[in-house]
């Protein structure tokens, strides 16, 4: 435990230093500048639109953070060779893949935490421009807690989408990484369409085809409730705990994948 | 016990995408390495000496044999914390500083941070890094990235240290530190086990070499005793020298070669089959000085050289294809 | 050297600027303006294509709906159309069912007379029910769509059922059911339009649409100062046996103390043949509404 932590430690510095942390700067420039921009283009009603976009940043950010350090994770260190060295050390490879794993995760968390935090900053100074009637409309206050909730399903899918590079990155090049993971997370988003499957096509076989990859692919639809939290529709509780089992065990089923491949690999 | 001991430690490799095809990288290497030694494993680049090293540290799996570190299976957990391994042309990671890195290694020993920091920093001492070691790695030059190496490969006081070509990238100040740090290792009682395709670093240190040509073990033994008998001839430097008494030995076969080094001064090349103390004698008579007097052993280039001429050319499994 | 360079980009970066201006000048890409294409018309490949991100998508197409209506609003083109507003909408409500601003914004542009909007009421109807399918319980839908009936339609009944029905439901203000009350029993009076527009007003949560509901609430007082005017008028002519051909007659009749101005400070017109009052033709309050008990 001491060694995953450790491996961890050291994943999360080096992103640090190798400047990740810059997509803050960037996503708060795109919040800021688009919260003016909004209030120009639109008849009012702009808290709604920085609300949409503020979690759609938080997602694009955190995802593309995902995707391009996971897929390099594991692969950068063998086709740089510092894994020679370091699995020399006292560390077995599942302690390896795990703190990997748990660097990234680390580095997504920290992101995360600070994108939502200069998120509500915004919302509150929107807050404090807008009239007592206009408050008095909205459907949810400006910094509604309430979207910590979406956030934290963000979180859990960008996740998932840590594990799914992280595996492949254990066998396959960055390329072909990042195109396998973003294939996957866009398939996963098209998952409502094969379970009804059977409505657009005549064969059986390529109904229940259909049906079996629905159940298989990740169902990353299932994270998304950014518009239920913006409108202040209800999100029951069992609907935040079931989707949180769901990318957890998802989560396992991948880094067991993982660390099986890794295991068996040879580092010519 | 042994510090390192294989049995018949083979290594295939499949290459090419779509026939792919064996390649034999190591083939049936027995070895044992006895504590306390220092031990050259040489031969040529693509001999399989890095393969041995990747075996040994359990980055690649055997496709047969196997390897024992003091005693225990390579790969289990509890022996890496009592060895110590530079891979060749040591890379690692570019935003961490010298310091950083060998405190994250350090720390996978489970060593308590002033623990971690007092090594680190005497060790930082030791392989020569001032003040760079606060520089990020990617900063750093080859020979600079060599010494970090080599310094994470000592980090533990490890009983066994695997070195896989650490002269490399070394200038000579650099090499004559690393064969000192060597030596220290051996008078605290570590096994050193080194790979090398220079043959100097070899002689000046080891105790014990193996010789792997093509995957395959070629000799292994006592350096002295592998190049002794291979004494080809005697190089007899010597001055005033005329011309005369030197054509006159070199016409009755007792010199091979002569070159002059300056006015009557010659580096004359004996053959095998002549006695040198009468050759010598035979010109002393004639007015000449001996200066020196040294055997011509052939070198490990040549025995390299010749190894590699004898081995098959094919190095599959021979089924053809 | 680097001066040469720094000319060289100077005089590069000066030339990227200058096309872009003759692009500018040229009015974009050959072939039609990017504005008046909508490339998916159909609002569900729409929701299939935006992945998780449709609610951002949505705000995209609602800003998209208001710079079309609000570009083609300013625009001097006598054939303008507002021929994309409706399906702008309709994708913005797909993408995000609850978007509730642009049902209720929408839904004023939509039904708004030419020049300045398309005075599609029935659209505006329609865009509202989607959004009351979406959100059955939503009272403010159903107070826009008895807006619409009430303002644009002159359809009283339809108004006061809807703002009946908005009465019912959870959240309501209280001002609701007197409203459905008042629209029924006088529906299309001054009063009842005064009520309502005052509760546009105080209940705007945009800046246009509360200069919008002052400019109707100063058209509602014109109308009643004409229409007391014109009493005064016929009283004069009652008292005097002529009708006055100035006001100046009137006041030195003792009638009014000066010029009368409507709330815009303009002079009110009179006819001196049939005594009809008017705004001068420069107020900005007009044109006032045609009243349907005053329709000819």
């Amino acid at each position: 435990m001491q060694v995953v932590r450790h491996v961890a430690l050291s994943v999360f510095k080096e992103s640090v230093r190798d400047r990740v942390l810059y997509s803050l700067v960037a996503f708060a420039t795109l919040l800021i500048g688009a919260s003016y921009l909004i209030g120009q283009l639109t008849a009012g009603q702009d808290v709604k639109i920085i609300k949409d976009l503020g979690l759609a940043a938080i997602a694009i950010f955190g995802l593309f953070i995902a995707v391009f350090i996971g897929i390099g994770l594991v692969w950068k260190e063998v086709e740089r060779r510092s894994i020679y060295s370091l699995l020399s050390k006292p560390i077995r490879r599942h302690e390896f893949i795990l703190g990997k794993y748990a660097g990234l995760a680390l580095t997504l968390l920290v992101n995360v935490a600070m994108m939502t935090a200069a998120f509500y900053v915004v919302l509150a100074y929107m807050n404090t421009q807008a009239s007592d009637a206009l408050r008095a409309v909205w459907p949810a206050p400006a910094a509604d807690p309430g979207m910590l909730r979406a956030v934290a399903l963000i979180v859990l899918e960008l996740l998932l989408v840590t594990a799914i590079a992280l595996f492949f990155s254990t066998f396959s090049s960055p390329f072909l990484s990042a195109a396998l993971t973003f294939g996957l997370w866009v398939a996963g988003h098209f998952n409502a369409d094969l379970r009804n499957f059977e409505v657009v096509v005549e064969s059986k076989t390529a109904a229940y085809l259909a049906r079996g990859i629905y159940y298989v692919l990740p169902n990353f639809a299932a994270f998304d409730i950014k518009a239920q939290v913006v409108n202040a529709l209800p999100v029951p509780p069992t609907y935040l705990l079931l989707a949180a089992a769901y990318a957890l065990v998802y989560i396992a089923l991948l880094l067991t994948g993982a660390v099986l491949v890794f295991s068996r690999r040879d580092f010519k | 016990m042994d510090a390192i001991r294989t049995e018949a430690l083979t290594k295939h490799y499949r290459v090419g995408f779509w026939r792919p095809r064996p390649y034999v990288a190591l083939d049936a290497l027995t070895l044992e390495v006895r504590q306390g030694e220092v031990f050259g494993f040489l031969g040529p680049n693509g001999a399989g000496k890095t393969t041995t090293l990747k075996l040994l540290m359990q980055l690649i799996y055997p496709t047969s044999g196997r390897a024992e570190i003091l005693g225990r299976p390579v790969g289990d957990v509890a022996v890496r914390r009592r060895i110590g391994y530079l891979p060749e042309n040591p890379y690692f990671y570019d935003y961490l500083t010298a310091e950083e890195l060998l405190d994250y290694f350090a720390s996978l020993f489970g060593y308590a941070a002033a623990e971690r920091r007092r090594r680190v920093a005497s060790l930082l001492d030791e392989v020569g890094i001032g003040a760079e070691r606060r520089l990020q790695l990617r900063k750093f030059s080859k020979g600079m990235l060599q010494r970090v190496g080599i310094a994470q490969a000592i980090l533990n006081d490890p009983e066994v240290v695997f070195f896989d070509e650490p002269m490399s990238g070394l200038d000579p100040l650099g090499r004559r530190e690393v064969r000192q740090l060597i030596l220290r290792l051996r008078d605290r009682g570590g096994t050193v086990f080194f790979s090398s395709h220079v043959l100097s670093d070899a002689e000046t240190l080891c105790s014990r070499v193996a010789i792997l040509a093509e995957g395959r073990l070629v000799a292994s033994g006592h350096l002295s005793n592998l190049l002794a008998f291979q004494v080809r001839g005697w190089e007899l430097v010597v001055t005033g020298l005329t011309e005369a008494a030197l054509e006159r030995a070199t016409t009755l076969g007792h010199i091979a070669r002569a070159t002059p080094l300056g006015a009557q001064h010659y580096a004359l090349e004996l053959p095998i089959t002549v006695a040198p103390d009468g050759v010598l004698s035979e010109l002393t008579a004639c007015g000449a000085r001996l200066v020196s007097l040294t055997p011509v052993r052939e070198t490990l280039e040549d025995y390299f050289v010749r190894q590699v001429a004898d081995a098959p050319r094919e190095r599959g499994l021979g089924t053809g294809t | 050297m680097t001066r040469r360079a720094a000319v060289l980009l100077v005089l590069l970066l000066g030339s990227v600027l200058g096309l872009q201006a003759v692009h500018e000048r040229r009015s974009g890409p050959p072939g039609g303006t990017a504005e008046s294409l909508l490339y998916v018309r159909s609002p569900e490949a729409m929701k299939r294509m935006a992945l998780s991100y449709h609610s951002l998508l949505a705000d995209v197409y609602w800003i998209r709906a208001v710079q079309h209506y609000g570009g083609t609003r300013l625009s001097t083109d006598p054939t303008k159309q507002y021929d994309l507003l409706y399906p702008l909408l309709d994708i913005t409500t797909s993408l995000d069912p609850h978007f509730r601003i642009a049902y209720l914004f929408g839904s004023v542009f939509l039904a708004e007379e030419p020049p300045g909007g398309p005075g599609r009421s029935d659209l505006a109807v329609a865009l509202l029910q989607k959004g009351l399918r979406a959100q059955p319980d939503k009272w403010e839908y159903a107070q826009a769509i008895g807006f619409v009936h009430y303002w644009w339609d002159q359809d009283y009944m339809q108004a006061a059922a809807w703002f009946r029905r908005a009465a019912e439901m959870p959240n309501a203000p209280n001002w609701m059911a007197p409203l459905a009350a008042v629209t029924l029993a006088q529906g299309g009076n001054r009063a009842s339009s005064r009520r309502l527009w005052q509760e546009v007003l105080n209940n705007a949560e945009a800046d246009w649409l509360r200069v919008q509901a002052r400019f109707r609430l100063r058209q509602l007082d014109a109308m009643d100062q004409i229409t007391a005017l014109e009493a005064l008028i016929e009283e004069y002519a009652r008292r005097v046996g002529t009708r006055p051909r100035t006001w100046a007659d009137v006041v030195q009749a003792g009638f009014l103390p000066g010029v009368p101005l409507d709330p815009d400070r303009f002079p009110y017109q009179l006819d001196p043949a049939s005594g009809a009052v008017t705004l001068d033709r420069k107020s900005t309050i007009n044109p006032l509404p045609i009243e349907s008990s005053r329709r000819r």
